[in-house]
């Protein structure tokens, strides 16, 4: 117990403190329960003094003037929240529209980066597709150095594409309008699973004419000898379909491939 | 349906009669700046409050101002009122006190009822306006004579010093000098003043 902090809390309670002593006596009730307890006390008993004091009826002058100030305060904070509120609206206007657009640029440059990844991947694609293609293409040749029947001027090149079951297939037809046979050349084709098998079919208007199964490597390569009872010119169009393994006699599954000859 | 200051509609528990509510909830009204809560307030405490500015002032004028001023100060700053940490009253009547010393101060004038030796208070003897609240008058009344009976129990050396400190905030030092009493006379008349006033109030079951 300090003698000299406690003759200073009746003054304390009394708020008749120095700043200075204040802050001395404050330090030491936050130390001293005890002290703490008699300052509840003594303010307690001090919180009665103002009571002795004898009410005076104020004048109506008083309360017209400290009504009149707080009246017009209490306008002019509603004035003020309305606006601040509609503020708050406009903000909040506008942080939509912000965040709308940004959400619209976002999406755009994501649909850009999803799209330039695409295109990425096709180009890779059709680049695997046409080393592919050219390798095929040097063993075409291998091939059609080995038809006797066939002289280079008179062989044609047809391009053929894949339909949209088998949009990456496509293939080059070398024939010989005239011959009854042709290879066929054609890549980005999946193996098919067990069971099933592609069919090479001719189409001159009528049905179309079966011209042997066909059947890809891992890659989806195939090179292929179309033959045929008739001249490859009298068939205008090629098509490649799916069949149970085995082939049908008409063409039953996905077509693949089919292009104009 | 009533309207409050803003111009939003009371709430159900303001569209009880303001002055039925507590202190605590009118303030809290205040806080949220319902002009018709610090009315209520206003037509409750006003009479204290300038009682409080004119006795330690002595000058209705500048006590009028301040009793204009601690009902600006509560509109202002209602929020910062903390019910755990002591009644309103108390808080109410220390925004007064506190203001009226300054005002005191600052026109360096004295009080015309400064506490004598023989008790008499002329200020003290004003009786409310019997036009406020009946209920309120009649306890404030009780109140009123409670805490005086309990006050003019003490020793009117003791009561001196307790009043010139809590009334015109005098320091122990300045008491001392104002009384040419010693320092250690101050400290020992004061902490048996808060006692003995403590015990009478006690006594007269006295309800703050």
């Amino acid at each position: 117990m300090d003698k000299d902090i406690e003759e200073l809390l009746p003054f304390y309670a009394l708020d008749a403190l120095t700043d200075e002593e204040r802050e001395l006596v404050e330090k030491y009730l936050a130390e001293h329960p005890e002290a703490r307890r008699q300052i509840e006390e003594m303010s307690d008993t001090v919180s009665a003094l103002p009571l002795s004091v004898s009410p005076v009826e104020p004048p109506r002058r008083a309360k017209k003037a400290v009504m009149a100030r707080v009246v017009k305060d209490a306008e002019a904070r509603a004035r003020s929240s309305k606006q601040s509120q509609s503020s708050r609206r406009e903000m909040r206007g506008r942080d939509i529209l912000r965040t709308f657009t940004l959400g619209i640029a976002t999406l755009a440059i994501v649909w850009v980066i999803i799209l330039n990844g695409q295109i990425t991947l096709l180009r890779n694609q059709i680049s695997t597709l046409n080393t592919a293609l050219e390798a095929q293409s040097n063993s075409l040749n291998q091939v059609i150095a080995k038809l006797p029947q066939a002289t280079p001027s008179n062989v044609i090149t047809v391009s053929l594409k894949g339909t949209n079951v088998q949009p990456q297939a496509q293939g080059q037809l070398i024939a010989d309008p005239k011959s009854q046979s042709a290879v066929l050349v054609i890549v980005g084709l999946p193996p098919l699973e067990a069971g099933k098998t592609y069919q090479v079919w001719l189409i001159d208007g009528g049905a179309p004419v079966s011209a042997g199964l066909l059947t890809v490597n891992e890659n989806g390569q195939a090179v292929f000898i179309v033959t045929s009872k008739e001249a490859i010119g009298s068939f205008k169009s090629l098509g490649i379909s799916v069949e149970p393994k085995g082939g049908s006699p008409q063409p039953t599954g996905d077509i693949v491939v089919l292009s104009d000859l | 349906m009533r309207i409050n200051s803003e111009g939003s509609p009371l709430r159900a528990q303001d569209e009880m009669a303001p002055e039925r509510l507590s202190d605590e909830i009118l303030v809290i009204q205040v806080a949220r700046g319902n002009s018709l809560a610090l009315e209520a307030l206003y037509d409750r405490y006003a009479s204290i409050v300038l009682g409080i500015s004119l006795k330690v002032i002595g000058d209705q004028a500048l006590a009028e101002d301040v009793l204009q001023e601690t009902f600006w100060r509560l509109w202002q700053s209602a929020s910062t009122y903390q019910a755990e940490r002591g009644s309103f009253t108390g808080w109410l009547f220390r925004i007064a006190r506190n203001l009226a010393i300054d005002a005191y101060r600052r026109r360096n004038i004295r009080p015309q009822a400064m506490p004598g030796l023989d008790g008499n208070e002329s200020v003290l003897e004003q009786a409310p306006d019997p036009d406020v609240n009946v209920v309120e008058q009649v306890q404030s009344v009780i109140q009123n004579r409670q805490v005086r009976n309990a006050l003019t129990s003490l020793p009117n050396v003791q009561r001196q010093v307790i009043e010139m400190a809590y009334f015109y905030g005098m320091t122990r030092q300045e008491i001392a000098e104002a009384t040419g009493e010693a320092l250690g006379t101050i400290h020992t008349r004061a902490r048996l003043a808060l006692q003995k006033l403590r015990e009478e109030l006690n006594r007269e079951e006295f309800e703050g």
